[in-house]
């Protein structure tokens, strides 16, 4: 079977902020990354043509769903045609419809349609609720539910607006999965727009960086993350407490690394003792301990020295940076409430505990 | 006498409430959704009956429709002094509301819903019959009771372009006042009541399709 394949190369101006990015995307899921306001979401409404680009093409396969050229014949299929799957950000479920009428919203009126519509929703696991209303269900359900109704019509092309942004941390880990699922088992296209570097690795082959309307960088997402090609790539990403460390040892259940002279736990995850691998130490499991209280639970391991460089409060964040004992920087991140009685002035000592769920081995991943 | 009068009314009302539904949802549609040179305008024509005097509008549809007017010129038929005149007239001051209602109701109306139903096959008008129309429903019932409570209410216009002709022209409020002028208050009284209770049970179904208070 040949190979599934969306070209996309649009450029639209408007009088803030100019799109402009040429993309190629087969068989994978494609992470579009990027702040609010740099045209991601601008970027799916393109390719389901719910907005006009200024110029470009899209192609999927060998058809041609958008096309205007100076010079050329202008193409601009309908939304209606293009055969599209949208997954909007709020999921955009028809209120007024049960979760059956909307997944079989745009299939026929007719018994095969039904008989569709009735067999996605036992697929999704949505078989009880399908006489509930969209009101009735949580925000993962809902979530299935839009994906069942993106996929009613069996398109190649799956286009998904923060997906998961809605959603408890433990059901995105399962919904991740089975859209990962989904996406080999559909021989799906997809697309997902995401701010949230977890979701990225999670379901991410390829990450596609974007800021101000342009791409800075498209690439595997370990590369990615691990190789930032430019400054502004890396600033998006916020990646900054990466590093690299030895595999010590790599158990089923754990895995502990050596880091320059700090021994650190993290969760299982595949490696190989002996390797050099690029970590990834998320900020928000950095975890300043108080001298004065227990650190019990997943504070107990990974505990460092180390001394304030800076506190940068943000509306509803701070970041702190810190200095380690083993000479490295490395930054927290935590509510603006966190911490109110520590001493964080700069040049502070403090002890800090790094979350093992925190520690993530990046991969290599083959570029492509 | 009485339950002629009656009898046009209703005909009118229903009739006029009618084509008001149709064109103020066509407009509310617009004004809600489309952006175009000249909005406001265009709104504000709309909106006109609102503030006119009965008289003024009554005027102008007697030049539109009357003797000489473009409707006779084009058509060859004058509808002045029927009940059809009366039909317009009471369409024409119930149109502004309408609009409003249909507006709002529409505005109300998450256009993600309807980008939604456009990704899974829709044309446009299917959109509007599939998503738009039942999710303003509530607010499009609400501007029909209205409208109608309005048309059924006309008096200036109507007495205008339509005449106050017994059995023919003559609806309620109409009635109303030439019973009041013949010092027929018995019948006029119960007339007014008949009205008032009508106005009244409009707004009660209006409050109760108020999604506010149903939850």
């Amino acid at each position: 079977m040949k190979e599934r394949r969306l070209t996309v190369d649009i450029h639209r101006r408007l009088p803030s902020f100019t799109l402009d990015l040429s993309l190629e995307v087969k068989e994978e899921v494609l992470v579009l990354f990027g702040p609010s306001g740099s045209g991601k979401t601008m970027t799916l409404e393109s390719i389901a043509g719910l907005v006009t680009p200024d110029q470009g093409e899209i192609i999927l396969d060998d058809e041609v769903l958008f096309r205007r050229r100076t010079g050329g014949e202008h193409v601009n299929m309908p939304a209606r045609r293009r055969g599209v799957g949208y997954v909007f950000q709020s999921y955009a479920l028809f209120p007024h419809l049960t979760v059956l009428d909307n997944v079989r919203y745009p299939l026929g009126r007719d018994s095969s349609g039904r008989e569709r519509a009735v067999n996605l929703v036992g697929q999704m696991g949505l078989a009880q609720l399908a006489g509930r209303l969209p009101h009735q269900l949580s925000g993962g359900q809902q979530q299935r539910v839009a994906i069942a109704r993106a996929l009613a019509r069996d398109p190649e092309v799956l286009l998904l607006d923060e997906p998961f942004s809605a959603l408890d941390p433990g059901l995105r880990e399962r919904l991740r999965t089975d859209l990962r699922a989904l996406q080999l088992e559909r021989r799906l296209i997809v697309i997902c727009v995401t701010h949230s570097v977890e979701d990225a690795f999670a379901l991410g082959d390829r990450l596609a960086v974007l800021r101000d309307g342009e791409l800075q960088q498209v690439g595997a997402v370990g590369d990615v993350f691990r190789r930032p090609s430019s400054m502004q790539a890396a600033e998006v990403l916020a990646i900054r407490n990466i590093f690299h460390a030895h595999v010590a040892s790599a158990t089923a259940d754990h895995v502990t690394l050596e880091w320059d002279g700090l021994e650190l736990h993290a969760p299982a995850q595949p490696s190989t003792p002996g390797d050099t691998v690029p970590i990834y130490i998320a900020p928000e499991d950095v975890k300043i301990l108080y001298p004065d209280r227990p650190a019990l639970g997943g504070l107990a391991v990974n505990q460092l020295d180390a001394t304030v460089l800076s506190v940068e409060n943000r509306r509803d964040m701070r970041i702190i940076r810190l200095s380690l004992e083993n000479g490295h920087e490395l930054e927290a991140r935590g509510a603006s409430y966190f911490y109110q009685e520590l001493d964080l002035s700069q040049g502070a000592s403090i002890r800090i505990s790094l979350r093992s769920e925190g520690l993530r081995i990046l991969h290599e991943e083959e570029s492509s | 006498m009485g339950w002629q009068a009656f009898l046009i009314s209703i005909q009118v009302t229903v009739v006029a409430t009618v084509m008001v539904v149709i064109v103020g949802t066509a407009a509310g549609l617009l004004l809600a959704r489309v952006r175009f040179p000249g909005i406001h305008v265009f709104e504000a024509v709309l909106m006109l009956p609102l503030v006119l005097p009965p008289s003024v509008v009554g005027y102008y549809l007697l030049r539109f429709f009357g003797a000489g007017g473009p409707i006779e010129g084009l058509f060859g038929v004058n509808i002045v002094f029927t009940w059809v005149a009366a039909v317009f007239a009471s369409a024409i001051v119930a149109l502004p509301l309408m609009v409003q209602a249909a507006r709002t109701a529409i505005r109300g109306v998450d256009p993600v819903l309807e980008n939604a139903a456009r990704t899974l096959g829709d044309s446009e008008p299917a959109v509007f019959f599939r998503v738009t129309l039942p999710l303003a429903r509530r607010g499009l019932i609400a501007g029909t009771v209205l409208s109608a409570a309005r048309a059924l209410g006309e008096f200036g216009a109507t007495l205008m372009v339509a005449g106050n002709i017994p059995g023919s022209t003559q609806t309620l409020p109409l009635f109303v006042y030439d019973a009041v002028q013949n010092q027929d208050y018995g019948v006029a009284n119960l007339v007014v009541a008949l009205l008032t209770g009508m106005g009244l049970v409009s707004f009660i179904i209006i409050g109760r399709l108020d999604p506010a208070r149903n939850k």
